[in-house]
């Protein structure tokens, strides 16, 4: 009992100390913490909501790209509007994106020097107290505290994990250390106290290269400006991401004993495994490796890109004739589709291409393998260069056994897909 | 018959008057020349199908619906005593007796007028209540014989009782194998037999829906081989379907092939009109072309349109052929990466082109 008192009063004590520091340091920062609001132009209505800080003193204000991401495709059915802590409501101007790392930039009118948030000169250390700060679900400014879990393993574009809640509308709220400087942004919840942040580094980057581009050009950055922005951002994420990728080793791996696979070994890219070797009742025996990015590009609420998926099934008659197989074997490959959403506005329909093709060399060049390929592909509207492309490879030269290999990119150069896409036909084998 | 035929005639130019006389005096002797009055009466439909033919040789003829006349009419419209022909000079003139509803004389170009008091002409239709009646000379001029086809010789084999059962016997196993290749789990011989019987009986509809259309109309309705023809058909079309999936698991997308064997269901289904008609039905070669033509066009056109109305604006999953078969079907050479690789690059054009057509 009495350890539990104990236990109590040390838990009690500790809260109260992180509610005391979380005052004191949202009363501070609040004139720089605003909500952001995009108005739909003809209803009047806001049609989406999200948290933002300034850091700078002229008024540039920094957000998450998903928040004015609606405005960034449709500048003229959006005006983008702050609401700051008294109150006042006035337009502002979208600056910059970083589409990669969803950050964004936009600017308000100032008449005098105003309060800003300082961005951190170096990341917090594993366990530090941090306190996020955001609008969650338009109910007003909160502080959240939490803890700095370190970056995300496993991830291509970085992101710090934050045990703390976090909540839609908190998106683009900042979160800082103990003294007040910017270490993170909300981005992103998995729910249970699992937020996460794009490092303040990426925003110190965004920050240096607008002020730079400032200073040379002193213009305004256009609607169009920002289109082309981003085309170019997600065209050198992709050629990052791809020769990563492409430059890795390729080990193979066996499937069901039967069939070689290749395996991407870097981090980020994880796989899966499945079967139904407990379903006595199937006809066909199935095994199931999927791998995939777990990452992708938010561009809008209905066009995502970046992700890659790569699935590889064996299937093995148990007691079947070959003609019969085959034809449940060719229901299994009918239903391929593309691993990202995008819509009509987005991308083209896709353009399709078969053909019988065997490697003439593979990972197990004894044993190459006949496939029946399918290439396709669609074109992004505005971004121009990068296409999704879709391949899939179903054995045909076993009577009772097939091997399904499936692969997804979104958003990736015509150069890059081919050569990913000629280094995955040839990396898969019979065992 | 032909030389009378021609005294006939002669007789008739040079003295109509004597004609007359010798028709009364010696209508029951054969062998004298004679003007004999003959005519043929044709009972018609309102669509000009034959309904009765009667061949006079009277030279007075009542039309009613008494029973004391030569014609009796059971139609409700008509008079009992509603008109009546009677031949002098040579020729043949109408008198109406007053009817209630008249008579109407049809000419052959389709002009209509009052019949009463007029002269008839061959081919002439007389319209009297709402029975229509052709009349026609001996001399009238008939169609060219119709030569026997070499499809009837086919039909002939088609149609025979054995061989219309190993064809329906053939459909059912075609159906019984796809319905096997189709069940994703295990199946048992009595459920496909089911179910191909079931599929036969429902493709039989057509040929016996043929058959039915032809009896109604008037004509034999040639069941059998009706049947025959068509379940023959129904099997040269799974062929087809066999043959376009062989087609396309062996060729490369866009293959020339591949869109000829498309024709093929289009041909089939026009033979399988065509033959439809010429067994069920007497129609005009032109017109059952015609025909064969339309009812494919109807049914080829209209599913396109149909699948054209249902196709989405914008597809957001790839269409690609997914044709897979067991490895012994493929008979044409595979492809390189290289080459698969460098084929797939044109696509990338293709997509960009689509995407600026937004």
């Amino acid at each position: 009992m009495k350890v539990f008192f104990t236990l109590v009063f040390i838990v009690f004590s500790s809260t109260v100390f992180a509610t005391e520091q979380a005052q004191t340091i949202f009363a501070q920062l609040t004139p720089a913490l605003y909500q952001i609001k995009l108005i739909d132009k003809a209803s009047g209505e806001k049609s989406s909501i999200g948290s933002a800080f300034q850091i700078s003193k002229d008024g540039i204000i920094a957000t998450n790209y998903h928040v004015i991401s609606s405005y960034a495709r449709n500048p003229e059915k959006y005006r983008i509007e702050y609401l700051d802590y008294q109150g006042n409501t006035a337009q502002v101007t979208l600056m910059s994106v970083d589409v990669i790392n969803d950050l964004a930039l936009v600017k308000r009118v100032v008449n005098a020097d105003m309060p800003y948030f300082r961005l951190a000169k170096s990341p917090p250390i594993k366990g530090e107290k941090l306190f996020a700060l955001g609008n969650p679900h338009d109910l007003g400014m909160i502080v959240v505290p939490g803890t700095y879990n370190g970056l995300k393993k496993e991830s291509f574009n970085e992101r710090i994990h934050f045990t703390g809640a976090i909540n839609s509308g908190m998106s683009g709220g900042p979160v800082v250390n103990k003294d007040e400087q910017v270490v993170g942004i909300n981005v992103a919840t998995s729910g249970n106290q699992i937020g996460f942040l794009v490092p303040h580094d990426k925003l110190v980057t965004l920050f240096t290269d607008y002020k730079s581009s400032v200073q040379n050009r002193n213009t305004h950055n256009l609607p169009a400006n920002i289109k082309q922005q981003m085309t170019t951002q997600l065209f050198t994420n992709q050629n990052k991401l791809m020769t990563t990728l492409l430059n890795s080793p390729w080990p193979s791996k066996a499937l069901a004993n039967k069939a070689m696979i290749p395996i991407i070994e870097v981090p980020f890219i994880r796989c899966w495994g499945d079967s139904n070797a407990d379903k006595t009742d199937a006809l066909i025996l199935s095994a199931i490796a999927r791998c995939s990015l777990d990452e992708n590009t938010y561009l809008s609420s209905h066009f995502f890109t970046g992700s890659i998926e790569i699935e590889f099934s064996y299937m093995q008659a148990k007691s079947l004739s070959n003609n019969k197989f085959y034809h449940l074997y060719q229901k299994h490959i009918a239903r391929a589709s593309s691993g990202n959403r995008a819509g009509k506005n987005d991308v083209s329909e896709y353009q399709c291409h078969h053909d019988v093709v065997t490697p003439s060399s593979t990972a197990n060049t004894a044993q190459t393998i006949t496939n029946k390929s399918v290439f396709c592909t669609r074109a992004y509207q505005d971004f121009p260069g990068l296409f999704d492309v879709l391949y899939l490879g179903a054995s045909i030269d076993k009577n009772q056994q097939a091997l399904v290999s499936h692969f997804t990119l979104a958003g990736v150069s015509q150069e890059n897909a081919m050569k990913f896409t000629g280094k995955f036909m040839e990396a898969v084998s019979w065992k | 018959m032909e030389i009378s035929a021609t005294t006939n005639d002669n007789i008739s130019e040079s003295s109509p008057s004597y004609a007359t006389k010798t028709t009364a005096e010696i209508s029951s002797n054969d062998n004298l020349p004679i003007a004999q009055a003959e005519i043929i009466i044709e009972e018609i439909t309102r669509n000009h199908k034959l309904l009765h033919r009667h061949k006079l040789t009277q030279d007075n003829i009542c039309i009613g619906r008494g029973y004391q006349n030569d014609i009796i009419l059971a139609d409700p419209h008509v008079c009992p005593e509603h008109l009546s022909l009677s031949y002098a000079d040579n020729t043949w003139r109408i008198h109406d007796k007053n009817s209630i509803n008249g008579t109407v004389l049809e000419k052959s170009r389709g002009k209509k007028q009052k019949a009463d008091q007029q002269i008839v002409n061959d081919g002439d239709v007389l319209i009297l209540g709402k029975s229509q009646l052709r009349l026609l000379f001996t001399d009238h001029q008939v169609a060219s014989t119709v030569a026997f086809s070499p499809f009837e010789s086919l039909i002939d084999f088609i149609r025979h009782p054995v061989a219309v059962f190993i064809s329906i016997a053939l459909f059912m196993l075609i159906a019984g194998n796809i319905s096997y290749l189709n069940q994703p789990t295990e199946t048992n011989i009595s459920q496909l037999f089911v179910g191909a019987f079931s599929m036969s009986l429902l493709f039989a509809l057509w040929p016996i829906g043929v058959a039915l259309m032809s009896h109604i109309t008037k004509h034999d309705p040639r069941i059998l081989a009706q049947l025959g023809i068509s379940f023959n058909f129904f099997i040269l079309m799974w062929l087809t379907d066999f043959t376009e999936e062989i087609i396309a698991f062996n060729s490369a997308s866009h293959s020339i092939l591949g869109y000829l064997i498309a024709l093929v269901p289009i041909a089939l289904t026009f033979s399988l009109l065509w033959l439809n008609s010429y067994i069920g039905f007497h129609v005009g070669a032109k017109r059952r072309v015609l025909v064969a033509l339309s009812i494919t066009i109807l049914l080829f056109g209209g599913t396109y349109l149909l699948e054209y109305s249902k196709k989405p604006e914008f597809n957001p999953h790839p269409q690609y052929n997914t044709v897979l078969m067991a490895p012994h079907y493929l008979l044409a050479p595979t492809n390189t990466v290289e080459n698969f690789l460098t084929q797939s690059n044109a696509l990338f054009e293709q997509a960009n082109k689509a995407a600026q057509r937004h």
